[in-house]
């Protein structure tokens, strides 16, 4: 009933927009400004590009949904809100940072982020930068870097947002956001509520997604003060709660359950003249699993790690050179059913350069070493440059060291036939990359292309007595190319953008010329948004070529098309409040597909969104 | 095909066919596309996919994948187990599925799947005309193990037999059944003695630690070989073979292997037992007084094998994530014969 209703809503809508005469719709995509000097200085001739607020806004309930529409990223998912892991430019799941606030989250415990447990939309920015980046942001930063800044606004008033949210599944959402920017202060509160049943019908299936249920809290407090002309202080927080059942595959059901916490603090104080910034950063991490076997037994398994960190960052500024070292100490203590109390210290230290020699021409060096305590952790640099030879056209390039550490999984690991193993060793993996943008009024064109080649891949396999352990065996290549096109136009009071990009990414075993599992060599996305006066609307298209799901490439899933659509009208103030009145239509074509084998994803479904801003 | 239907039919009553006498070098009509010659059954992927099962032709000449999908158009379910026969019958175990499906042994024609009353299955036996699986219960739960009884008429369990935790390989002689103990994710070391016309354990053994698999021999003993616990548990134990009179269900004779040897996967051929330790199969006659020690076969890992008729099948799962491999070897001249391509994690030989 639930859903007819909300189906001749829809239909409703769409007799609305006919109405205003094929309108379909842009809303103006704002500039990001990036907050991260490591991404404004050191990160010139690698390609970086922003995901503003309002397409996060647009793009669902978890990080996952919004870079699966807004990057080339492939995203494993088991089964929608499930366990979600990226692979960029064809690296694996460890291969792909995530970075808060400058730290990198990724999990201490399985070296991944699950892309499932950050809820986008309370984020100042969602940034993603391709290609390596492990001198700048550790660990995993191979196939590529995703970033979340926070952004404090001074003398912005107070400002409130708040989304709610209902559609297919009992799928609710709640956000709400206030702001008050005063002269030497900022303050910023989100907190957000994610629930649904997620019991989605298997297509060509009589079954439904039975045990696929999840209950997300998000909470991301944010605190400025500016201490004088000279020197700021920052707080920020973040604490995710997810409750989730684990749904089965086609041909198992499932009764699993998994609970996450997360808790992240950071303080930063910096203080700087027109030449220096000087900042001081002292953070803790905490994150937690409760895995559930049989969701109706108490008995669940679990691992736990806090990470305590102090980062001193020091740049200067002199003439046309940036320079910038970084000196960074951090703990962690890990503990779980199969991880005994563990723990690894690590200081690193790395020295940042970049130097402008014309307006048109910059280069770049960056180093990194580390010592930690349980590892050998190898050498790392990179090197870069952007040359733009004409107004219209650039061209940049860079070339890394990367690595990605073992995790305390890979090293400490105790259980029934599996077990850690001390022995192994951190990947490294080496990369080139040169990208060229071509830039018009209204367009803008690029193509990158890049290899990368990792030797000592960390891989779970079995050993002479049949127990699993975690391996270096195996050396990885990947190669690929990156084709994107933008384009915007405005007249009258329409508009209209178009963002699209196609990926090729040939990802493969050295020894067997395979390609790895779960990288499609073809994606192509596309959005299109386009504005008439209030109302606008955006179409959000993507081709997934096909996937191998062996490692003999016997066995494959089809590739598959999917379209969003979305409708957005823009109430005219009511007393200084503004309306957003949102449906938006997922998966249009009610395609049956899969990125994880035996693991359906969505059928068709309709979610309805009310923006409230005050 | 309507022939062979009737082929079948014709064949069907009153044949009755078993492991150990099925290659005796008679001549048989084909009873259907995949009766003479050996199934592997695949486990397929752990998280998410199927198991399959591939039929090789007994002349090694022609092997079939997935023949359980090509037949029926339906999968089997999440990682199977293992295979056991009754009759002209075929019960293959999915473990994660929780579920088995019931073919034809020759055809693979499905003709029914048992859904309801199983709880982590590993392996089927016939005895006193039902059906004995063992199961593990909840993983969590070290006391809710069972044996399922099987109604052959209506393919439904009809009934189940508490037992100690890990029940893992199952055989029958006459009315009684034995259960080996390995211990689910844990260890355990006991063989389970149950009597089919009352359905009660009658007794429990104790063996060696974690024991994996049996053979029972023409003399009435039945040998259990145990692997010891590993040495991650940090209180690793000797493997054991243990010759166990099935008149007095006691145990007759222990042979003890060193403290780090780990044997396992028992075979009997002739009046010859075949286990694998350390990368190479070892002999052990039946009547011998203390382990022979004498290798079969050197250099080899595999993840199952099976002797039979003077031959070896060996299985190699490869990564774990890509279709493995089963080599034939000829024991007498210890080189391989042939390898075939079969599905995802072979993990278990049969004859049919």
């Amino acid at each position: 009933m639930e859903k007819k209703q909300i189906f001749l809503f829809f239909l409703g809508l769409l007799a609305f927009a006919q109405f205003f005469g094929q309108s379909d719709s842009v809303i103006v995509l704002d500039e990001v400004i990036l907050s991260d000097a490591k991404l404004r200085h050191f990160s010139k001739g690698t390609k970086v590009r922003a995901i503003n607020d309002s397409v996060q806004q647009k793009s669902g309930s978890s990080l996952t949904d919004v870079l699966r529409y807004n990057s080339n990223i492939y995203f494993k998912e088991n089964g929608y809100g499930m366990v979600s892991s990226a692979s960029f430019r064809g690296t694996n799941a460890q291969q792909t940072a995530v970075v808060w606030n400058g730290i990198n989250i990724n999990s201490q415990l399985t070296g991944q982020t699950d892309f499932n447990t950050l809820i986008p939309g309370n984020y100042g920015d969602v940034v993603v930068r391709s290609g390596g980046g492990s001198v700048q942001y550790g660990s995993g930063a191979v196939g590529g870097t995703i970033l979340l800044n926070d952004s404090f606004e001074f003398n912005d008033g107070w400002k409130n947002s708040l989304r709610t949210s209902y559609g297919s599944y009992n799928t609710s959402k709640l956000a709400y956001n206030t702001s008050i920017g005063k002269e030497k202060t900022s303050f910023q509160i989100g907190i957000n509520h994610i629930a649904s049943e997620n019991d989605y019908k298997y297509l060509g299936t009589d079954r439904r997604n039975e045990n696929g249920a999840y209950d997300h809290i998000n909470v991301n407090a944010n605190f400025g003060y500016v201490l004088s002309d000279r020197q700021i202080i920052k707080v920020f927080h973040n604490t995710f709660s997810g409750d989730r059942d684990f749904s089965g595959t086609l041909t198992a059901p499932a009764d699993e359950k998994y609970r996450d916490l997360n808790h992240r603090s950071l303080l930063e104080l910096s203080s700087f003249n027109e030449f220096k910034i000087a900042r001081l950063k002292v953070g803790h991490l905490y994150e937690r699993y409760r895995y559930f076997q049989n969701k109706q037994r108490d008995e669940f398994s679990f691992g736990k790690a806090n990470t305590v960190l102090a980062n001193y960052d020091y740049k200067y500024q002199l003439e046309k050179i940036t320079l910038n070292g970084i000196i960074d100490f951090s703990a962690v203590w890990a503990k779980g059913t199969s991880i005994e109390e563990a723990n690894r210290n690590l200081i690193s230290g790395t020295f940042l350069f970049s130097h402008d020699l014309s307006d048109k021409l910059n280069y770049g060096l960056n180093l990194r070493k580390e010592v930690v305590s349980d590892y050998d952790s190898p050498f790392l640099f990179s090197l870069n440059s952007s040359f733009r030879a004409a107004n219209i056209y650039a061209i940049n390039m860079n070339a890394s060291k990367n690595y990605r550490v073992p995790t305390f999984n890979d090293l400490y690991w105790e259980g029934a036939g599996a077990s850690g193993n001390l022995e192994v060793l951190p990947e490294t993996s080496w990369q080139l990359e040169l990208g060229q943008t071509l830039e018009v009024k209204n367009s803008a064109l690029s193509l990158n292309v890049y290899s990368i080649t990792t030797d000592n891949l960390i891989q779970w396999r079995p050993n002479d007595q049949g127990v699993w352990m975690a391996m270096n065996v195996q050396d990885v290549s990947q190669y690929g190319m990156e084709l994107g096109f933008d384009w915007k136009k405005k007249w009258g009071n329409q508009e209209m953008v178009l963002e699209s990009e196609y990926a090729f990414t040939k990802s493969i075993d050295n020894t067997t010329n395979n390609q790895l599992l779960y990288v499609p060599e073809h994606v192509f996305r596309s959005n299109l948004a386009y504005q008439y006066k209030k109302l606008a609307a955006y179409y959000q298209f993507l081709y997934n070529g096909q996937v191998y799901t062996t490692t003999d490439n016997s066995d494959s899933l089809p590739g598959y098309i999917i379209g969003n659509m979305g409708l957005d009208y823009h109430w005219p103030n009511i007393s200084g409040i503004k309306f957003i009145l949102g449906i938006k239509v997922n998966n249009l074509f009610n395609k049956n597909y899969q990125n994880v084998a035996y693991r359906p994803m969505p059928n068709r479904n309709f979610q309805l969104q009310l923006i409230t801003k005050f | 095909m309507k022939i062979r239907n009737v082929f079948l039919s014709l064949f069907i009553i009153g044949l009755s066919w078993s492991c150990s006498n099925d290659d005796n070098g008679e001549v048989h009509e084909p009873m259907g596309d995949y009766a003479n010659g050996i199934l592997v059954s695949n486990e397929g992927p752990f998280s998410n996919g199927t198991g399959t099962v591939s039929f090789i032709s007994e002349d090694l000449s022609v092997v079939n994948n997935g023949i359980f999908k090509s037949t029926n158009d339906e999968d089997l379910g999440n990682v199977v187990q293992s295979i056991g026969f009754s009759g002209e019958e075929a019960f293959i175990v999915a473990n994660v599925s929780n579920n088995i499906n019931v073919v034809n042994r020759y055809t693979f024609e499905k003709i029914a799947s048992i859904t309801e009353g199983l709880n982590n299955p590993r392996y089927f036996i016939e005895a006193n005309g039902k059906g004995y699986v063992t199961n593990w219960g909840d993983t969590a739960d070290d006391t809710d193990d069972y044996v399922a009884i099987i109604n052959l008429q209506n393919y439904t369990v009809e009934g189940i037999i508490s037992v100690v935790l890990g029940p893992e390989a199952i055989l029958s002689k006459g009315d009684m059944v034995y259960v080996a103990h390995q211990g689910a994710w844990g260890q355990n070391n006991k063989v389970s003695v149950i009597n089919t016309t009352s359905n009660e354990v009658v007794k429990t053994l104790t063996v060696g630690d974690v024991p994996n698999s049996m053979q029972l021999d023409a003399s009435g003993n039945l040998w259990v070989l145990a692997s010891g616990k590993p040495a991650y548990t940090e209180d690793e134990t000797a493997g054991v073979l243990s010759k166990i009179n099935t008149s007095t269900n006691e145990v007759d004779t222990n042979f003890d292997f060193e403290i780090t040897e780990h044997p396992g996967k028992l075979n009997l051929d002739g009046s010859t037992l075949y286990y694998y330790l350390g990368g190479s199969v070892y002999k052990h006659n039946l009547s011998g007084t203390s382990l022979d020690r004498e290798s079969a076969l050197d250099d080899v890992s595999f993840y199952t094998m099976v002797v039979n008729n003077g031959r070896l099948y060996g299985t190699d799962a490869g990564d774990y994530a890509s279709n493995g491999t089963i080599a034939v070897y000829d024991l007498s001249t210890e080189l391989a014969l042939e390898t075939f391509t079969v599905g995802i994690i072979p993990g278990g030989i049969y004859f049919n």
